[in-house]
């Protein structure tokens, strides 16, 4: 929780810095997967959802967690550190589903936990130098208290080849 | 194209489209029996009026003038009566309008695709028109007046408007009438005079007009812009408001007022629609003297019919679709609401009141749902009556003389089914048309059959599906020449001698397999069965066929009726529930386990009813964990669908329950799981998701791709 704090107030002053700039902030939900800060612009988010029941789906991808019914919508949910190639998530009662609609394709990622919602300049974002390593991420931004957030690519999230 | 013109543009397509298909169903009927009943010839000559008049409003040129010039011809022959024209004529006349509807059709089409439409359509247009001249020209002794009487209603009403002034209609209260004439060509002409009627009617002045009825009388149409329309007036000041008012209304060429010199000793227009028409056409040509009988009783029988009000709408499919996924939503909400854990804490009273209401609501989304579903219902006749065309056009072409039968025609099939199966059964019929009917007819004659060919088309119900099969009554097929094509082709999977008599035929829908050594324009593309067959089991359906060498073909197609909802058996595997349509369940039953047979590899089998089936452990398919892995502990399901049949293992039985299919997310295609068993995925009522099993795919990818 006191990390929470700290980057709510590191966040304070970034915005006091910045905000005279001419620059392209975007609203973005910062959340936990693995031992990574990641986040996705808020225009992409719907909802966040925990304790639901997911069904599994035979003969997929391991990181295709399975379907849920959301409000008769069935939906289809990821693991996200298995996506990017790492063990499973523990559940824990921090374990949530961010549902997403990329592009008008809905699905759901299993995160660890959400943290919150900051203002990322996009002009401080800085391309991941090295080369096609990564399968998800697709940019850095260091932020003022020198904690490393991740950009997730919501084009290579939304398709199934890896 | 702002969203009025828009709406407006999709019931014009709506009811040309059901105008023609109306036509289409008439003129392949008539020239069965080789003839046009008065009947009809009236009702391709309003069917062209009613399209010649809202291609006129939707600006559609093309459509407009062919429908005009076909509705010309269709006036001259309803005035000399069908009888008069020659069988070879009727003939020609046939072929003329089959064209013509394909030609408007082609119009619509490309309305509908939003391309440009020929501006060009006089050469069509003068092939109308010489052949009204020809059959003008031909009857012997009438001809020349006939033929002015058809320049006369096409065009010069100016000539006939002197003849027209002692046609004062009878009205004996009328001090004065005023006689109106309307522009050439505006089109619509009853309804213009109506408008102007109302205009004055608006303007409190009273008065009667003749024709009567001509808003909801398109015939007299013809009247009007032949001899004008009258307006009777009882006193002659409102008469001159009324003249006054007329100056200032669009589309009227002169009028004149007449004083109503007593009361008129000529007893021509009694009924003012026809009556100048067969005035004009009976005097000069007394030979043709059948034609005012059938003329007589039309305009009575239309009358009647007119004014019939609508009683049917036409709904965008997205609204139904809409619709059957809240009325599914709502079941499910239903059984979530009404199995709800919290229930057990209500007192007995209160817990019996609140089970009375939920049966009261399951009945009424009961209901709903069955009415949901009933609105998708649409009669199959639709597709058959398509096949009657394309049944004639291959006959001509290929010179066969083959019957089309169509039986169980009003048997009704969710819409979305309709469309996907209307390929498949034309499909087959042109393949029963061209391989199936012998070429020679001597050929059938030799073999004792009736010369003529048929070909039968029969629909019928059988409990949730529909059943449609095409018959021919011709060659049949060789399962030995089958087998010979498909070796010439290397689609035998084993040695020939293996393949029974059922499986040789089943060649024939294989994928590459096309009899026929020719390909003609109508089959023959090596194309067509397997897609066939593809299509019909996209929608949940089966075909199979059976063909007796000299006898005949039949190919039967069974499809369910629809395929938003369906009747699933929950089964459980591990903590996964799995729900099986219930048209595919044989058979479920426990086994001891000597009744298992193994092969060499180990793979299981059972024996029902004198046969071998494989078994497939669902569990071990699907790498599901579950605690029931020996057969004696679980269930098993014996499963088919066409002609593939097994046993999968399952560990439990939940029960039957009536689902709402919903397709997997999108996201998920790339997985093909369709490809894997898995059909599409349900709601069940406690908001947990159940997957539902498609029997053929889960056969092929357990048993054949091993």
């Amino acid at each position: 929780m006191s990390e929470l704090m700290n980057d709510q107030e590191n966040l304070d002053m970034y915005d006091s810095t910045d905000s005279n700039e001419n620059s392209t902030v975007e609203r973005c939900l910062t959340f936990e997967s693995g031992d990574l800060i990641l986040y996705i612009s808020t225009k992409h988010v719907i909802e966040i959802i925990n304790n639901h029941t997911i069904t599994t789906l035979p003969l997929v991808a391991p990181y295709i967690k399975g379907i849920i019914n959301l409000r008769g919508q069935v939906l289809p949910v990821i693991d996200l550190e298995l996506r990017m190639g790492k063990g499973c998530i523990n559940s824990d009662e921090k374990t949530c589903i961010i549902i997403l609609d990329i592009n008008s394709v809905s699905l759901g990622i299993l995160v660890d936990s959400v943290r919150q919602v900051v203002d990322i300049n996009l002009k401080n974002v800085r391309p991941i130098p090295l080369k096609r390593q990564q399968k998800l991420l697709d940019g850095m931004v260091i932020m003022d208290d020198g904690s490393v957030f991740m950009s997730i690519d919501c084009q290579a999230l939304s398709s199934t080849d890896e | 194209m702002d969203n009025g013109m828009e709406s407006m543009l999709d019931t014009y397509l709506f009811e040309t489209n059901s105008l023609l298909d109306n036509l289409d169903e008439m003129l392949v009927k008539d020239e069965k029996l080789g003839d046009f009943s008065s009947d009809d010839v009236n009702e391709i000559f309003r069917i062209m009026h009613t399209i010649k008049g809202s291609s006129a409003m939707m600006e559609f040129g093309s459509l407009s003038s062919i429908a005009h010039h076909i509705e010309d011809l269709f006036f001259y022959i309803r005035d000399k009566g069908i009888d008069s024209l020659s069988s070879q004529h009727k003939k020609e006349l046939f072929n003329l309008m089959f064209r013509s509807e394909d030609c408007l059709r082609g119009q619509v089409e490309k309305v509908e695709s939003g391309e440009p439409l020929d501006t060009n359509m006089d050469a069509f247009a003068s092939e109308i028109n010489n052949f009204l001249k020809k059959i003008s020209n031909a009857p012997t002794d009438a001809s020349a007046d006939a033929k002015a009487l058809a320049d006369t209603a096409k065009t010069d009403s100016s000539a006939s408007a002197p003849s027209s002034e002692g046609n004062l209609p009878e009205d004996p209260g009328a001090v004065c009438f005023i006689h109106i004439f309307l522009d050439e060509g505006i089109g619509m002409e009853n309804l213009r005079a109506f408008m102007i009627i109302n205009a004055l009617k608006e303007c409190e002045l009273d008065f009667r007009y003749y024709p009567e009825h001509m808003e909801s009388n398109p015939d007299s149409c013809a009247t009007i812009i032949e001899d004008g329309f009258y307006m009777a007036f009882d006193s002659e000041d409102t008469a001159a408001k009324a003249g006054d008012l007329l100056r200032t209304q669009n589309h009227i060429r002169s009028y004149e007022l007449m004083t109503a010199s007593g009361p008129e000793p000529e007893p021509a227009p009694v009924a003012p629609a026809p009556a100048p028409v067969a005035d004009t056409a009976g005097q000069p040509a007394p030979a043709p003297h059948p034609e005012p009988a059938p003329k007589a009783p039309t305009p009575a029988k239309q009358a009647p019919a007119t004014p019939v009000k609508q009683n049917l709408i036409s709904v965008n499919l997205m609204k139904l679709d809409d619709l059957q996924a809240i009325v599914g939503e709502i079941v499910i909400t239903e059984s979530m609401v009404t199995s709800a854990p919290e229930l057990n804490q209500l007192s007995r009273d209160a817990y019996d009141n609140f089970m009375k209401s939920a049966r009261q609501l399951r009945k009424l989304t009961d209901d709903l749902q069955d009415i949901a579903m009933s609105l998708r219902m649409v009669p199959i006749s639709g597709v058959f009556q398509k096949m009657n065309r394309i049944v004639r056009d291959m006959k001509q072409k290929l010179g066969k003389d083959v019957r089309l039968t169509l039986i169980g025609e009003d048997t009704e099939i969710d819409k979305t089914i309709v469309d996907s199966i209307q390929d498949p059964i034309m499909h087959m019929v042109r393949n029963a048309m061209d391989h199936g009917i012998e070429d020679d007819v001597n050929d059938r004659i030799r073999a004792g059959k009736n010369a003529q060919g048929e070909i039968v088309l029969s629909a019928s119900h059988t409990s949730g599906e529909v059943m449609i099969t095409i018959s021919d009554d011709g060659q049949g097929m060789d399962p030995d020449k089958l087998l010979a094509k498909a070796r010439e082709r290397g689609i035998l999977t084993k040695p020939e001698s293996e393949y029974s008599r059922k499986e040789a035929l089943g060649l024939v829908m294989l994928p590459g397999f096309s009899t026929n050594q020719t390909v003609t324009e109508f089959s023959g593309r090596g194309v067509g069965m397997d897609v066939v067959k593809k299509n019909v089991e996209s929608v949940g359906g089966v075909v199979s066929l059976s063909s007796e060498l000299g006898k005949g073909t039949t190919f039967l197609m069974k499809i369910p009726l629809t395929l938003a909802i369906m009747d699933g058996m929950k089964v459980t595997v591990g903590s996964s529930i799995f729900t099986i349509p219930i048209a595919n369940i044989r058979q479920s039953f426990k086994i001891q386990t000597d009744e298992i047979i193994r092969d060499e590899n180990g793979s299981e089998m059972v024996e029902r009813m004198g046969s071998f089936y494989p078994i497939v452990r669902l569990h071990r398919f699907y790498n599901i964990d579950t605690e029931i892995t020996n057969l004696e502990d679980g269930i098993l399901m014996w499963i088919e669908s066409s002609d593939r049949s097994f046993c999968l293992f399952v560990d439990d039985l939940i029960g039957e329950q009536q689902v709402v299919v919903k397709p997997l997310p999108v996201f998920l295609n790339s997985f093909e799981l369709k490809n894997y068993g898995v059909g599409g995925c349900t709601i069940l009522g406690d908001g947990n998701i159940s997957i539902i099993l498609d029997v053929p795919s889960l056969y092929t990818a357990t048993l054949e791709n091993i």
